[in-house]
């Protein structure tokens, strides 16, 4: 075997957590003020695995295994970042962002503006959403509500290329980024990923801010983000057999939000679906929806609609949960839907 | 009641316990739940112990670990499964799951936020007192819980108030893979009571008749208006923090220590038999408990599933039906 077709069959056998990890080792290497606070992160490498090798490598210093106590670790980020490091702060699953909000909206978020530039907030905030049936309280997205809260950066990719270089370029930002990474995306392998763009070795960053075409199509513009890329993209596999073309954009940040690319496919297509895993009212596809009306005029659009959670926790049993998180079926369904007699 | 009697019922209640559990990973198994599944295997002694001083008109907070509490406080055991296993006629309708059961007929409740429960306990407790009850709110916690900014806030006030409000801690020495003496700045949990003019008892969460006895004198502490308690019960967790955990944090030799050594049913047995229960009867009352688990989950597997048309329900007042 050539020692390229090695390292892609690495790449396919190589489960994403191990992806992120390499990100941060490869970051952390290159920069001495990068340091990791977090439960479980240092000894057991993560509950995912995505800091596995990294408190061997760096010492329990710059990897640290925090108490259960968010408040005083997510502080401690703003106070080390404050004071000239570049923190990277582990929320196990985003769902606990609850019990210390305060310093990530209050501080984090808005220092850089209260300090009128003076006051840079390197900071990282990594954390888990996303459904993979444990209910209510550990299945949330929540990016909407990051997104709502001025002053963050927001992102969430869909595949491992992507960790990659998203995560590198979160820590090398000197503004404050959400790194929300989806727990199906957590368990898969390389090979399992319908979308798969080769991963380099090195160091290598992707710009925060632009939104990626997944797949090419002409009939609808189908705009999403992390896990829902895949679904999206199976829905579109499904309906190309039935003659109808998805084009399907990974939006791949929330903050900032690339509208150009959605509407420059929408006004083609003249149809945008937008389909979000977080919750529908007040968030990301309302407000992309508007941008792209915004960019091409209320009559550059046949016709808009959007698919997401609808305003409902996420339910426990199995057969409520189908009914409200967007999977494949669904999303195929709404596209059927939109493209109608067209 | 005589020795024997007292004996049998606690080893009967361990013994529920432990296969309400085993139940839930035989549903797990069989795919009746498709989240994370956290059971309480080896810490039946604190579950069945604190079952005795409980009133009715008590309320207790747990947490993701919660079953035994449940089963501690009288929570139906039929519907709590059902819940567990996700169906329309579990305790919540199939909408909360395993680390949400909500039973406001017995005062009980759950979360799966760590450190979340305590400040739900005094909520309970400033109610009870304004209300003039005589009723004690039991905030559970896991020992990493205990480092939560919640446990504290919620310990400030209760010591201030001297509000009738018993933090149980059982603490297994790990929060996941974190050890409890790598970030714990005390020996102890229970000694830190003192810091919110609590009263802080430490007892061995493998022993059923102690746990009975601490969490007994936590709780007239507490009724009687002395103020909060913390009670740290010493315990193991025999399996992973969830099911489907890899455990690198503990080798499996470690793990079958804890189990040999640990285990609150076998090492009641030597009490058993001082009472005057014999090994056969103890068997006995395993075999029966065990069969009437397998019985339940055979029901319980029967039951249809939530009717995905009533998903959007339970969210408002107007949208429950009777
Ligand atoms: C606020 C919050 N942070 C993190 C978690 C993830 N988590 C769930 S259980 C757990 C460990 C809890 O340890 P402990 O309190 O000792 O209870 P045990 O699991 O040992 O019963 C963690 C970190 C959570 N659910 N909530």
């Amino acid at each position: 075997m050539s020692a390229v077709a090695e390292r892609v069959n690495d790449r396919l056998a190589m489960p994403l957590p191990a992806t992120i990890a390499e990100a941060i080792a490869l970051e952390m290497e290159r920069d001495e003020t990068i340091l990791c606070l977090g439960e479980d992160i240092g000894r057991a490498g993560g509950v995912f695995g995505a800091t596995k090798g990294l408190q061997e490598r760096f010492g329990k210093g710059r990897v640290v295994d925090t108490p259960i106590a968010e408040m005083g670790f997510t502080g401690m980020g703003v106070g080390l970042a404050q004071a000239g490091m570049r923190p990277l702060v582990e929320i196990m699953f985003v769902d606990f962002i609850g019990v210390c909000l305060e310093q990530v909206y209050n501080a984090a978020a808005k220092i850089p503006y209260m300090s009128g530039g003076r006051q840079r907030m390197p900071m990282v905030i990594k954390t888990a959403g996303g459904c993979i049936g444990s209910a209510a309280q550990h299945s949330q997205c929540l990016w909407g509500l990051f997104a709502h809260l001025p002053g963050m950066k927001v992102v969430a990719p869909c595949n491992p290329h992507d960790h990659k270089g998203l995560m590198a370029a979160a820590l090398r930002s000197d503004d404050p980024v959400v790194f929300i990474e989806h727990k199906a995306l957590l368990l898969r392998k390389g090979r399992d990923f319908r979308h798969h763009p080769d991963v380099p070795d090195g160091a290598y960053t992707v710009p925060i801010g632009e939104a990626a075409v997944v797949r090419r199509g002409s009939d609808v513009t189908l705009a999403t983000l992390s896990a829902t890329v895949e679904h999206a993209l199976a829905a579109a596999e499904d309906l190309a057999g039935e003659g109808l073309s998805v084009e399907v954009i990974d939006l791949r940040s929330v903050v900032p939000l690339d509208a150009d690319t959605v509407a420059e496919s929408a006004g083609r297509t003249g149809r945008l679906l937008v389909v979000d895993e977080d919750y529908l009212s007040f968030g990301l596809s309302a407000e992309l929806s508007l941008r792209v009306i915004d960019l091409l005029g209320l009559s550059g659009l046949r016709q808009v609609a959007r698919l997401a959670v609808p305003d409902v926790p996420i339910p426990a049993a199995l057969s409520l949960e189908k009914a409200v998180v967007p999977g494949a079926e669904m999303i195929a369904d709404k596209l059927r839907q939109m493209t109608k007699g067209a | 009641m005589t020795d024997a009697a007292m004996a049998r019922d606690r080893f009967r209640r361990m013994a529920a316990m432990r296969a309400f559990d085993e139940a839930c990973l035989d549903a797990l198994r069989r795919k009746a739940i498709h989240g994370e599944l956290h059971v309480g295997l080896g810490q039946e002694a604190i579950g069945a112990g604190m079952a005795e001083a409980l009133r009715p008109e008590d309320a207790v907070v747990s947490t993701h670990r919660n079953h035994f509490h449940a089963l501690a406080k009288g929570v139906d055991r039929r519907a709590l499964l059902a819940e567990i296993c996700e169906r329309e006629a579990g305790l919540c309708r199939g909408r909360g799951g395993h680390m949400h059961p909500f039973d406001p007929a017995t005062n009980f409740s759950a979360t799966g936020i760590v450190g979340a429960s305590i400040p739900v306990a005094l909520g309970y407790a400033h109610a009870f007192r304004l209300r003039g009850e005589a009723a004690v709110a039991v905030g559970v916690t896991g020992d990493g819980g205990s480092h939560t900014g919640g446990f504290h806030e919620a310990l400030v006030m209760a010591g201030a108030a001297r509000l009738p409000l018993v933090v149980l801690v059982e603490n297994n020495a790990l929060a996941i893979s974190v050890q409890f003496e790598d970030v714990s700045p005390t020996e102890t949990v229970a000694e830190r009571a003192a810091a919110y003019s609590a009263l802080g008892l430490h007892v061995d969460g493998t022993d059923v008749d102690a746990v009975a006895h601490t969490v007994a004198q936590a709780m007239d502490h507490a009724r009687g208006g002395r103020g909060p308690v913390i009670v740290e019960a010493i315990c193991h967790r025999f399996r992973g923090h969830f099911e489907g955990d890899p455990e690198g944090y503990r080798s499996k030799e470690e793990r079958q220590r804890v189990r040999d050594n640990f285990d609150p049913l076998r090492l009641y047995r030597h009490r058993l038999a001082a009472a005057g229960v014999s090994d056969d009867e103890a068997d006995a009352i395993l075999v029966a408990e065990k069969a009437a688990m397998k019985e339940l989950l055979a029901d319980v597997l029967d039951m249809p599933m939530p009717d995905p048309a009533g998903a959007m329900l339970y969210r408002f007042v107007e949208e429950a039906r009777a």
